[in-house]
């Protein structure tokens, strides 16, 4: 009997390995003892890091990484709209049997593209473990929702819009294309309060000094 | 010898770019604390796209140099450059530093600015310090001395009611009463917010008029007796609030606390609205103006069902303040939304940390 490879089985154990892979290495198992011992050992690890995981800096977390990732898909779709705009050839290129002829091939060729991208798109996503497909919704989905918000939501921010946010781990006011974040570490604790003439704050305990701690930042007119 | 003139030149290159994005900190020159140190850790400048943002991470030493034991302090965090108009600030409350002692202040600090925008540096300043006495010292200009007052007397409304629980059942009392608090801070909703200054209307939803649901607390000196306004949205137009001063003293400053429930039933303390006006004992005064703007919770639309209000302090024409008492606080209608006082907060926190003894200990200091 051929066992799989040990990457292969961890990969298996957490969750990550490809659609095709896991099929087959839980074939596999179903026939192997000791494989199943392996796969369940990783389990086991996987669960232990987990825990430890818990207290990893706050800074390496899969929600920031998420953002990156679809702020950049973000700035690709729109550098690719203005491409497409730039390069858009003019209407009398396609006029007459060379025209025709010429919009015929670049019917076939844009078929085969599409369909090249397709058998590409299903080999991608049948081989992409889980937790990263899982990312990659969650920040497409983002990304959706951001465009079909412009859509129903006529009106752009205005150039003097002053936006203050706070959140788990910042509160930070945005203005003129800058913006001043004061951080706090996330903590359980953590206490929002708004004043609504033009500020916000968040207060935390300072796990080192005890210290109470309260950062706020404020709109123009104060 | 070209290598190492290479390599002190990198090196001054290297330092000034740090001193680049060193903050410039700039206290009165009779200001009652002094810098006495200043680390910049793992401070960095770095490009991101059309963007440069700049990580400061910096822990000052402090030290009062007053006579005074000092109980807050709030500085001045400032980009001329970046975002002119707006600020940030550090404050820290519930402290108790003698004359002569040094103590930190840590802050990390994000500034993003676009490659296109001259970079000048981060200004730290002082705004007040607040000192045991109640006595303050500073430009105020960010109201930091009622903002620092109000935590002071709340704080001693919590030692003292910590205290007397100590006293009359032991710190099997004091212990049942710290994990009450601890559950209720776990139970009290999440708050992430957007709030927009914008120069025009921003939703185009229908009007409903609303009276406003009041909250009296017993002890209060002022009191809301009638309110309403036309609810669109998140916002609750042409607003109408009010207030009744019972007092024999009049006041000067108060603030509003509004209990806000959306259309899915969740209840939240959506905010506080400042009131500056001059109220007669026995007077009643209208406090709100402008359109109230709650913020977004959690990235998502917030449609308002309901609206209460309550005064959550005020300021006397003699400068002295008035804070819910302890039994205000137990209505439950606060209880289960309001945030403990910092001190409350920092008592608490101590508990969990270090245990009872050292929660004993601490409040027998003062």
């Amino acid at each position: 009997m051929k066992h799989p490879p040990q990457d292969q089985l961890a990969l298996f154990a957490g969750g990550e390995a490809g659609w095709f892979e896991s099929w087959s290495v839980r074939r596999h198992l179903v026939a192997c003892p000791i494989c199943r011992k392996r796969a369940a050992d990783f389990s086991q690890d996987r669960q232990t890091v987990r825990n430890l995981s818990v207290e990893l800096p706050p800074e390496v977390e899969w929600n920031r990484l998420a953002d990156e990732m679809a702020g950049n898909i973000r700035v690709g779709l729109a550098a690719g709209e203005a491409i497409a705009a730039f390069d858009r050839p003019s209407d009398d290129r396609t006029s007459g049997v060379a025209g025709a002829r010429t919009s015929w091939l670049r019917w076939n060729a844009g078929w085969a593209i599409a369909a090249a991208s397709a058998v590409f798109a299903a080999a991608f996503w049948l081989n992409l473990p889980n937790p990263q497909a899982e990312h990659l919704l969650t920040a497409l989905r983002a990304i959706r929702v951001d465009r079909a918000g412009k859509l129903v939501q006529p009106a752009a921010p205005a150039a003097d819009e002053v936006v203050v946010e706070a959140s788990g781990s910042s509160i930070q006011v945005r203005e003129n294309g800058g913006s001043l974040a004061l951080l706090h570490p996330r903590s359980d604790g953590l206490t929002i309060s708004v004043n609504m003439q033009g500020s916000a704050g968040a207060r935390y305990i300072d796990s080192d000094t005890g210290q109470v701690t309260i950062n706020r930042v404020y709109y123009a007119q104060q | 010898m070209r290598s190492s003139r290479l390599l002190a030149l990198v090196a001054a290159g290297a330092a000034s770019i740090y001193a680049a994005i060193l903050p410039k900190i700039d206290l009165p020159k009779d200001s009652p604390v002094a810098v006495i140190g200043a680390d910049y850790g793992d401070s960095t400048e770095t490009a991101r796209g059309g963007a440069v943002v700049v990580d400061l991470h910096a822990s000052l030493s402090l030290r009062n140099s007053s006579g005074r034991h000092i109980r807050g302090i709030t500085l001045l965090v400032r980009s001329q450059e970046v975002t002119p108009g707006s600020k940030g600030s550090v404050t820290l409350t519930s402290l108790d530093v003698a004359p002569g002692e040094a103590f930190p202040v840590r802050m990390d600090i994000r500034l993003l600015r676009p490659v296109t925008s001259l970079g000048g540096p981060l200004e730290l300043g002082l705004d007040g310090v607040l000192f045991d006495d109640l006595s303050f010292y500073g430009p105020d200009n960010l109201q930091s001395r009622h903002t620092l007052t109000v935590y002071e007397i709340e704080a001693r409304r919590d030692r003292r009611y910590y205290k007397a629980l100590l006293a009359e059942g032991g710190p099997a009392r004091l212990r049942q009463e710290v994990l009450a608090s601890l559950s209720r801070q776990v139970d009290r909703p999440d708050m992430e917010v957007q709030m927009t200054r914008a120069s025009r209307a921003t939703n185009l939803e229908p009007e409903r008029p609303v009276q406003f649901a009041l909250l009296h607390l017993p002890d209060s000196p002022v009191e809301p007796t009638e309110g309403m306004a036309k609810i669109a949205g998140n916002e609750a137009r042409t607003p109408r609030l009010e207030v009744h001063n019972k007092s024999d003293r009049a006041v000067r400053y108060l603030e509003i606390g509004w209990l806000v429930k959306d259309g899915r039933g969740r209840q939240f303390m959506a905010g506080t609205v400042p009131a500056t006006l001059n109220l007669p004992p026995g007077e009643k005064a209208q406090v709100l103006k402008e359109t109230l703007k709650f913020p977004q919770l959690g990235g998502g639309p917030l449609s308002i069902d309901s609206m209460t209000a309550f005064v959550s302090n005020v300021e006397f024409s003699d400068g002295k303040m008035w804070v819910p008492s302890r039994a205000d606080l137990g209505d439950p209608r606060l209880q289960s939304v309001l945030a403990p006082s910092p001190e409350e907060q920092r008592l608490v926190q101590l508990y969990r940390k270090k245990g009872l003894t050292a929660l004993v200990d601490e409040l027998k200091k003062f």
